[in-house]
């Protein structure tokens, strides 16, 4: 990787999901798998910190096309792929509910969801939205294998369940209750009703079985960051997210998660509810959505807090609310038939109105929204700086960068004590207090100057020698606790801080350095996995489409006439 | 079809009965320093006490919502306008207020009849320089169904033009590379001594202070570290003077100094490690604080305070002045140093009060003290 590429602008259409808010934090993931693929270990956040506590594989798939392209080039389509994944995924998931033309429908929709935007563009939700489109490409071959007992399927299912687990653990886990439930529930049904190879205890062995293998190849494919999990539990302070929030009390955050999210989803919420409650077979996916909603409300109810004890204070909730609309499409590609059906053109016109006002919402509201990500900073006079006449032998901090801290840390060669992943960090000044990274210290109150000031007061200790400034609210804190302004970069955009007495970073020991035998297991097996999945789907097709549970929904909707999509 | 109305009346219904548990123990939130919006229509709160409405207010200037704040208040006078109601809040002339953001408040009532209510109201505050408690007192009304904060703050009225003479003493450093680190200078460090050293124990721990001396004709950057040691020779922690010290020291000056070493006692440290570091640096005597009218009070809650003004001599703003107070015994020895920051910005040749707090357990001992100023200046830094 080469100094010049941080100059390099990619295509701007598709370069507008690099200033989403955790697109640099991927990319500098990213980059260190591209210098040691089997070093989990980094030291340039948190002086030093174990990649393990992050499932790889869109991170080394970036690493990997960056040879090729550079990180943001390969970010970019890395994203891609799991964008186009995604309406692969939920047609096919849709199969196990609705007809062809209706899971045709359900797929040209997911591509315009409000809160596949909002994950993309605002969010920068990479590994989630892979994973997600990974494991509805993984829940037909669950429904084959339970319901008709194919082979292939069992394979094949496993194969890319264990690669969306290797993308996004959390998908993984909270999917097997949100989405496997239902699709398990309507295996039993069928099972019932003679649709399916043998009786239900044969279906439910079956299904039982791929549970199995599915959690004993996580177990051993993510098994560094289980270890790493088990030996430091994530003990921290929680820290406060305004997914968190009750949006009935802040209009606001109602915009963000709720509004933007759904867009005009929301117009169509009646109709989910009545005809997934009116039609037995779409019940349990209407029973998921409505659980999943639930929990993309965060505060608004008590329900996620009931259920997730403490895990609700670290999880943040609009992934919930992106799978909710994935489950919701399979019904609404449903509601596109007899819209068209009965209106025709006029219909057309309609979602197709509907489908652009909420991505050009999820859009506009970018630039609207008191939350989104900072305008960009030329970060480069800081990374030159860094990376000349020694400066590395130091860390250094960046106050008011937002998520150009990890674009910093991409290309410099020193070290920072902070960082943008809050679930790897283990230094005392960080867990301590209920903030997140100290970049964005102000935004956390008193607990986030409060972890500034603790990491300020142990400077000596960390070697941390150099502060970057980008928000004059911390030039006050600065001054008083014994830093001096030296350098002014961007006609002043940026200052560089320096304190005088600080001795060179030494490497701080922890016991959370991954041992050789780890690093070589997790450069290897997450990304083998992958191709393993790719190799499988690709040279074992499927003998027969899971139809025979699809076919005998006719009553459901009519067969395509007009406006296949 | 005959469960489909069943099954939609009960997922409408848990939805409901869950949204309005939620309400009742559901965080509004918002990003701290960041405009979080308003309830949804139908969700907000009305005012049907004096403690809702008064947390209704707070929650508006909370949330920056300044005219919904502004219209809840009764003015007692037209001259007080909506601009002079925010500049209250928001501070004025970069001073720490205008940095600042309500985090949180508790209000309690001190006395209330059926027409009218005094509550008292503790405003946390979140500042760059940690948090700031600020207690305040309210007057609420009732008016018709609602209750009205009464506002009667007077604005500040705004200090005519002068010019003041500026002939104090500055120290300009000439380097041979414009290339240089700072504090890299080939020349020798300023003389710079620490005088006294006096190590206590405290609530939070171990606390180590005393005055460190300038004795340069040079200024002098300077910071005090402590290594705390056992009787083994091993270090149980090292802290610095952090900003419990006035780093910029002209020649002859004095400064006190304390290092906090908390969850340490001072039964487990043999020995006391001190170091100090000081650094030539340009610097200037303006602008000229001066401190007045100090005086050892006991505040209403029993808690030893130093008040005092400060009265900025010189033709520029202080933005932030920070207060550094070293507290003596009846034999000179230091036996405390508070500190304290100023909310409101010190305009030239104007005053502002100042308090520090001084702990219970040394208030007794204390027959004298030296206040020295700290301070950040927009213009300077």
């Amino acid at each position: 990787m080469t100094q010049n590429e941080s100059y390099s602008r990619p295509i701007p259409l598709l370069a507008i999901v690099l200033v989403s808010f955790d697109a640099n934090f991927h990319i500098f993931l990213a980059s260190h798998y591209a210098h040691h693929w089997f070093n989990p270990w980094n030291e340039k956040w948190f002086a030093g910190f174990s990649q393990t506590t992050y499932p790889p594989l869109t991170h080394q798939w970036i690493a990997l096309v960056s040879n090729v392209a550079g990180l943001k080039m390969g970010y970019m389509l890395v994203q891609l792929v799991g964008v186009l994944l995604l309406p692969v995924g939920v047609f096919r998931f849709a199969r196990i509910w609705v007809d062809d033309r209706a899971s045709s429908y359900a797929a040209l929709g997911s591509i315009f969801l409000g809160a596949l935007a909002f994950l993309i563009y605002q969010a920068g939700q990479l590994a989630t939205i892979t994973s997600a489109a990974l494991y509805l490409n993984a829940l037909p071959y669950f429904y084959d294998w339970s319901a008709q007992g194919s082979g292939r399927a069992l394979v094949k299912g496993v194969a890319v369940s264990w690669a969306a687990a290797a993308a996004h653990h959390v998908t993984l886990i909270f999917g097997t209750v949100l989405f496997a439930g239902p699709v398990l529930w309507v295996i039993c049904k069928d099972a019932l009703d003679g649709r399916t190879k043998g009786s239900v205890a044969a279906s439910v062995s079956r299904a039982v079985l791929f549970a199995v293998l599915v959690g004993v190849g996580v177990g051993v494919v993510l098994f560094p960051y289980w270890m790493t999990l088990i030996q430091h539990p994530i003990h921290q302070i929680p820290i406060p997210h305004d997914s968190r929030a009750n949006f009935l009390l802040n209009s606001i955050t109602a915009i963000n998660y709720f509004v933007i999210p759904y867009g005009a989803l929301i117009l169509a919420l009646p109709f989910i509810v009545i005809r997934g409650a009116s039609v037995r077979r779409l019940r349990p996916l209407l029973f998921g959505f409505w659980l999943t909603l639930i929990f993309g409300l965060g505060g608004t109810t008590p329900l996620p807090r009931w259920l997730l004890g403490r895990a609700f204070e670290v999880l943040t909730f609009e992934r919930f609310t992106f799978w909710a609309t994935l489950m919701a499409m399979p019904i609404v590609g449903l509601l596109a038939v007899e819209l068209l059906d009965r209106f025709r053109a006029k219909a057309a016109v309609a979602l197709s109105l509907a489908a652009v006002a909420t991505v050009g919402a999820a859009l506009a509201w970018l630039t609207a929204n008191p939350y989104r990500p900072a305008a960009t900073v030329n970060v480069n006079p800081v990374i030159a700086f860094l990376n000349r006449d020694g400066h590395d032998a130091y860390r250094y901090l960046t106050l008011g960068f937002g998520s150009e801290l990890a674009q910093v840390s991409t290309y410099t060669n020193a070290s920072s004590v902070d960082g943008d992943y809050n679930s790897a960090r283990l230094l005392p000044e960080m867990t301590h207090y209920g903030s997140a990274q100290l970049t964005n210290a102000k935004f956390y109150g008193s607990a986030g100057m409060a972890s500034l000031r603790a990491m300020l007061e142990h400077a000596n200790r960390y070697g941390l020698k150099y502060v970057f400034v980008h928000d004059s609210y911390y030039e006050p804190l600065l001054t008083f606790v014994g830093w001096r302004k030296t350098e002014t970069f961007g006609n002043g955009e940026i200052t560089a801080w320096s304190k005088d007495d600080v001795p060179p970073a030494h490497r701080i020991d922890s016991d959370a350095i991954p041992t050789a035998w780890m690093g070589l297991l997790w450069g290897t097996l997450p990304i083998g996995v992958s191709v393993l999945a790719i190799f499988l789907v690709i040279l074992l097709p499927a003998r027969q489409p899971a139809r025979k549970a699809i076919e005998s929904q006719r009553e459901i909707s009519e067969p395509a006439r007009d406006y296949v999509a | 079809m005959k469960r489909t109305l069943p099954i939609v009346i009960l997922i409408v219904a848990v939805s409901v009965v869950l949204m309005f548990l939620g309400l009742s123990t559901g965080r509004s939130a918002g990003t701290v320093g960041i405009a979080s919006g308003v309830a949804l229509p139908g969700f907000s709160t009305s005012a049907p006490n004096p403690e809702q409405a008064l947390n209704n207010f707070l929650l508006d200037v909370q949330r920056r919502n300044w005219d919904r704040a502004f219209s809840s208040v009764e003015r007692t006078s037209d001259t007080l306008n909506e601009q002079a109601f925010i500049q209250e809040w928001v501070g004025s002339n970069g001073g720490l207020r205008s940095f600042s953001s309500l985090e949180r408040f508790d209000t309690r009532p001190l006395h209330a009849t059926n027409s009218e209510a005094q509550m008292r109201a503790r405003l946390h505050w979140s500042t760059p320089v940690g948090p700031v408690e600020d207690v305040r007192d309210f007057h609420l009304a009732h008016r018709g169904d609602t209750w009205k904060v009464i506002w009667d703050e007077t604005p500040k009225p705004n200090v005519p033009a002068q010019i003041v003479p500026v002939n104090y003493l500055r120290w300009d450093l000439v380097t041979g590379t414009a290339g240089e680190d700072w504090g890299a200078h080939n020349v020798d460090a300023p003389n710079v001594r620490i005088v006294s050293m006096n190590a206590v124990d405290s609530a939070e721990g171990a606390v180590v202070m005393g005055e460190v001396v300038n004795e340069d004709t040079i200024p002098a950057f300077v910071n005090v570290n402590a290594t705390l040691v056992d009787g083994s020779g091993s270090a149980i922690d090292d802290e610095s003077s952090f900003d419990k010290i006035l780093h910029v020291l002209l020649p002859k000056q004095v400064t006190p100094y304390r290092i906090d070493f908390p969850h340490v006692s001072l039964s487990k440290v043999k020995n006391v490690r001190m170091d100090v570091k000081a650094t030539l640096v340009p610097a200037s005597s303006d602008p000229v604080i001066g401190v007045m009218n100090q005086k050892l009070e006991t505040d209403a809650q029993g808690h030893s305070v130093l008040h005092g003004e400060l009265l900025n001599e010189s033709g520029q703003t202080v933005n932030i002045p920070h207060v550094i107070a070293s507290f003596y015994d009846n034999s000179g020895k230091v036996v405390w140093v508070s500190d304290g920051y100023v909310e409101q910005a010190l305009v030239p040749q104007s005053t502002e009060s100042f308090a520090v707090e001084i702990p219970q357990s040394v208030a007794g001992k204390v027959q004298n003290f030296h206040v020295v100023v700290n301070q950040y200046s927009l213009q300077k830094s």
